[in-house]
């Protein structure tokens, strides 16, 4: 009791020092799932930073809370003073006699300053009308949703449901914002609800309606949708002149070409031909470009009645390898070939499926090891392991950081998108050339847009970063 | 002296196994402390942290194992100190599987150093199978993604999470991270979409990979590998209020020193056996 | 009607994912969610095969006392145990004074930082082997490396004169001809993932569907 009453003491006393809050609103993002709501406020007597220049012009004005400014041309002038005020836009005469000036730390690029800042964090609460509890007053359903904001912060975003099945969307919410002490406003040891409404110092009710979209009115996402349908567009298009016959030339990658050679290397020699479709699961776009790959080295294996081992560290990899190199043997016409146990489980740890991998090359010694997938860091093990088995090793990569591992101890590697030009390239199948070539297309689409943005940024022009810019806000 | 030359540049693996094997057990042996300059990098990654005011809830994302421990665990350890040191309110995730064991005992025991409660002062909400997806629905819905901690309490009931929904309400997100997923994923589904304050700490082999982001001030700060988590260390070992910790980063960097020197000394006899020997012929043949 | 299903099913389920990116609407966003956890289930269903895999590829093996038939006994003993006890103790099981925690204490750890470690001395022979400065291009990857390993550690900073030189080397060799081509297999691989996926749920492709 007596420590309520000590701090309601400290409440009304610090109350005094708190500036009030002059407005709040409440609106729906922009491009929303419907369950968000931006609550938003000023302050009756916010500072501003007014940055003046030596020809006593001001060339910027700051919110509260901004700290420093990057100057883009140091040339024009050489002194710059910051004043402080609680105006956000006064004529250079009130900015003189009335603001605060502020010592500034510089160099030559960049103003930076202290200030205070606001002694008080702001608490959110929320309010849903029903019934006859209309949020308008200190009744109704109030609940805390946010305490602890920043000093500096003047929005939140509430998320208005979790689930929407489970706790519907309500047809308006209302909100409260509160101010407290900074050293109580993150304090949960106290009864914050009744504290809040009663002794820290509160705004009026703001209503807002949650507004769900359909569509994100992004100018990002068209210059997505551009490259999504160009790119299929262009698949088709080079489809149809291959389908009319004409003939599509792939260059030569001697990496692709090597795959046959270490399938034949392998059966002189009598020993098996060891692939590892890399290490993660098969929404990775390179384990399923891996696949792709798989069914015609499992084809060229059976043709030349070799062995295949596929070693796999994801189970479900290891389903669908297992479905891809049967399919093989049946298309090469020796479905009896096929060997159930060919296609191994390992383990689901990195480096228990990098042992077991090794020990199938020390065991088993395959003459040719092909390593087309994601890799990390059993990279190199495996790479060294093969290496010192005396395989002829191929591997293809996306993932940038194990190139360099490959490429030191393999014979042929495949760097980034080469890995899925090979199941195109081994296949010859003119619908799978067709969308390398759609691919170069849109390869010479972004040099352009590359240049032209570089060219725009040089000028100081924002419109490239706008137009490939998909985040909210 | 020609044969000797021939057979430098077909050394036997064993042998480079072994000179590697010394440069690593001398210095652990017989330790030794050479002095280094923390980098702007790490520099950074230390600002910005004790920028942060006082009880500021921060969401770090654990996702290393034991392999990748060497590197990431003297920042982990350096983090958790410099969290609790600053009174700071750490919400903790990790992607991996093999995470929470390693993590969590080591939480509890710094907590427990500056006399921190679970629920009040940190959060373990434990591993999420889904990688990138669950890092997508961090930045929409936490409560959504982790209904409760690892502990299986509902996080509707833990103080600290009161009014904590999705990443915007950290004002910082920090992601210790060996690979896959980790930095870029974070970047790319939180950081570019919310612009939330981020710092990441990875693997050496990764550094590079993030240089652009921190260039680019997606990240704040960056600690690659074994030197950024020395150099984090040291810097968090030199603030007052911490709690004294072992420094294995700084020792692990002494390993690095002189097993660096050691590679580029097998590189340098290497080329010299191969210029030396260029115009000759080999007796016994190639390999 | 063994291919056309599964493509029917993969251009329904995988334009529906695509729209993510563009639908911000809840309902998009729970069907997504509904979706993404069938993908978790299955995925999770999985490692039962993968088990009965193991056991069908191993067993016999056993039997017919292969070489190395021991490390296979090993192999599935300490995966029988480990389940065991992972299920025997089930949610406290990664607590102090489990076995299934001694077990990832004392066996999964030690033997994961030893494969990691192994790297340390495959670096050193793959460095040896492959660093020579048989051209000019390799030259130039040579030295790069070389200022590398010097740049990264305290004993480079400490070489008289050239430490300071030698740090600016380093950070311009990251920020310039590293960032300049890693953007670029960035850019190259993107492309490469577009034309696959559009391939893959077009229906172009199908040899990952098996059984022409």
């Amino acid at each position: 009791m007596i420590y309520l009453l000590w701090m309601l003491l400290c409440f009304t006393h610090a109350r005094e020092a708190l500036i009030p809050i002059e407005s709040v609103t409440v609106a729906a993002p922009p491009n929303d799932s419907g369950t968000h709501l931006t609550i938003s406020w000023r302050l009756r007597n916010d500072t501003f930073f007014h940055v003046v220049n030596d020809q006593n012009q001001i060339v910027q004005t700051l919110p509260h809370h901004a700290r420093s400014l990057s100057i883009s041309d140091s040339k024009t002038a050489k002194n710059w003073m910051v004043y402080a005020l609680n105006d956000p836009s006064p004529s250079l005469q009130q900015v003189l006699a009335e603001g605060t000036s502020l010592s500034l730390a510089n160099d030559t690029d960049n103003l930076s300053w202290s200030w205070p800042g606001l002694r008080q964090g702001y608490a959110v609460l929320r309010c849903t009308p029903q019934g006859n509890h209309n949020c308008e007053d200190h009744r109704g359903n109030w609940s805390v949703v946010r305490k602890g904001i920043s000093p500096l912060d003047r929005s939140y975003e509430d998320v208005v449901s979790n689930n929407p099945l489970q706790d519907p969307i309500r047809e308006r919410y209302a909100y409260r914002v509160v101010t407290l002490p900074v050293e109580y406003a993150n304090d949960t040891k106290i009864d914050f609800f009744s504290l809040l409404l009663n002794y820290g110092s509160s705004s009026s009710t703001a209503f807002g309606t949650p507004q769900a979209t359909w569509w994100k009115n992004i100018p990002g996402i068209y210059t997505l949708l551009f490259f999504i349908f160009g790119t299929g567009g262009l698949i088709f298009f080079f489809t149809a002149q291959a389908q009319r016959g004409k003939k599509l030339t792939i260059r030569k990658i001697p990496g692709i070409d090597a795959i046959e050679e270490g399938i034949g290397r392998a059966t002189e020699m009598g020993k098996p031909v060891l692939y590892v479709p890399g290490i993660e699961s098969l929404e990775d776009i390179q384990t399923i470009a891996s696949m792709l790959i798989l069914g015609e080295v499992s084809k060229t294996i059976a043709e030349y009645q070799s062995d295949v081992i596929v070693s796999c560290m994801v189970p479900i990899v290891r389903e669908v390898a297992d479905e891809v190199v049967k399919s093989g043997y049946y298309r090469a016409g020796h479905p009896d070939a096929y060997d159930p146990t060919s296609v191994r489980f390992i383990s689901s740890d990195q480096f228990a499926f990098c042992a077991g991998t090794n020990g199938i090359m020390y065991r088993q010694k395959p003459a040719t090891n092909i390593y087309l997938g994601r890799f990390f860091a059993e990279s190199l093990i495996l790479a060294e392991t093969g290496f010192a088995n005396k395989a002829i090793q191929i591997a293809g990569t996306a993932e940038v950081t194990q190139l360099p591992f490959f490429l030191a101890a393999c014979d042929y590697t495949l760097i980034g998108e080469e890995l899925f030009a090979v199941s195109a390239y081994l296949s010859d199948d003119p619908r799978l050339l067709s969308s390398l070539k759609a691919s170069d297309w849109i390869k010479i689409v972004i040099i352009v847009f590359l240049s032209l943005g570089v060219i725009a940024a040089s000028f100081g022009s924002t419109i490239f970063h706008q137009l490939l810019s998909i985040s909210q806000g | 002296m020609r044969q000797f030359l021939f057979s430098l540049q077909k050394l036997d693996r064993r042998i480079i196994f072994v000179g590697m094997a010394l440069s690593i057990f001398i210095p652990l042996l017989l330790p030794f402390s050479l002095p280094f300059k923390v980098s702007k990098e790490v520099q950074a990654t230390y600002d910005q942290i004790e920028a942060l005011p006082k009880g500021a809830p921060v969401l770090i994302s654990a996702d290393f194992d034991p392999s990748s421990m060497p590197e990431l665990w003297p920042f982990f350890q350096a983090n958790l100190h410099h969290m609790f040191a600053n009174d700071l309110k750490p919400v903790f995730v990790t992607l991996l599987p093999t995470a929470p064991p390693l993590i969590w005992p080591e939480i509890k025991k710094t907590a427990s150093l500056y006399k921190k409660q679970y629920g009040e002062d940190y959060v373990f909400l434990g591993y999420k199978d889904g990688k990138e997806l669950v890092i997508k629905n961090i930045g929409q819905n936490i409560p959504q993604q982790f209904p409760q901690d690892y502990r299986g309490t509902p996080i509707a009931s833990l103080e600290m999470m009161q009014g904590i929904k999705q990443a915007k309400d950290f004002p910082m997100l920090i992601a210790i991270s060996a690979g896959f997923p980790g930095i870029n994923e974070y970047v790319l589904q939180i950081q570019g979409l919310y612009k939330l304050p981020m710092i990441g700490a990875c693997t050496a082999v990764s550094g590079p990979d993030y240089i652009p982001f921190f260039k680019s001030k997606q990240l704040l700060g960056l600690s690659m590998g074994i030197p950024g988590s020395a150099k984090y260390e040291r810097l968090v070992q030199s603030k007052e209020n911490v709690q004294p910790f072992s420094a294995t980063g700084a020792k692990s960097l002494n390993v690095l020193s002189l097993s660096h020197l050691y590679i580029i000394f097998l590189i340098v006899i290497g080329n010299f056996a191969y210029f030396m020997t260029r115009d000759m012929e080999d007796e016994d043949g190639p390999g | 009607m063994r291919t056309t299903i599964p493509l029917f099913f993969g251009f329904v389920v995988g334009f529906f994912m695509l729209g993510d990116y563009f639908i911000p609407h809840w309902t998009y966003q729970l069907i997504k969610g509904y979706i993404l956890e069938f993908g978790t289930l299955l995925a999770s269903t999985a490692f039962l095969l993968g088990i009965i895999n193991l056991i069908q590829v191993n067993l016999p093996k056993i039997i017919a006392r292969e070489k190395d038939w021991f490390y296979k006994v090993v192999m599935l003993v300490s995966m029988v145990i480990t389940m065991v006890f992972g299920f025997v103790e089930g949610g406290a099981r990664m607590d102090d004074d489990q076995i299934y925690k001694w077990i990832f204490d004392y066996i999964l750890t030690p033997l994961s930082a030893t494969m990691f470690a192994l790297l340390a001395f495959y670096i050193a022979s793959a460095a040896f082997r492959a660093f020579r400065a048989r051209n000019a291009d390799a030259t130039i990857l040579l030295i790069a490396a070389c200022i590398m390993m010097l740049a990264t550690v305290p004993v480079g900073e400490q070489i008289p004169f050239f430490g300071d030189y030698l740090l600016h080397l380093k950070s311009w060799l990251m920020d310039v001809p590293n960032v300049s081509t890693r953007r670029a297999i960035f850019v190259g691989a993107a492309l490469g993932t577009i034309s696959t996926g559009l391939r893959i749920l077009l229906g172009i492709e199908r040899s990952h569907l098996g059984g022409d």
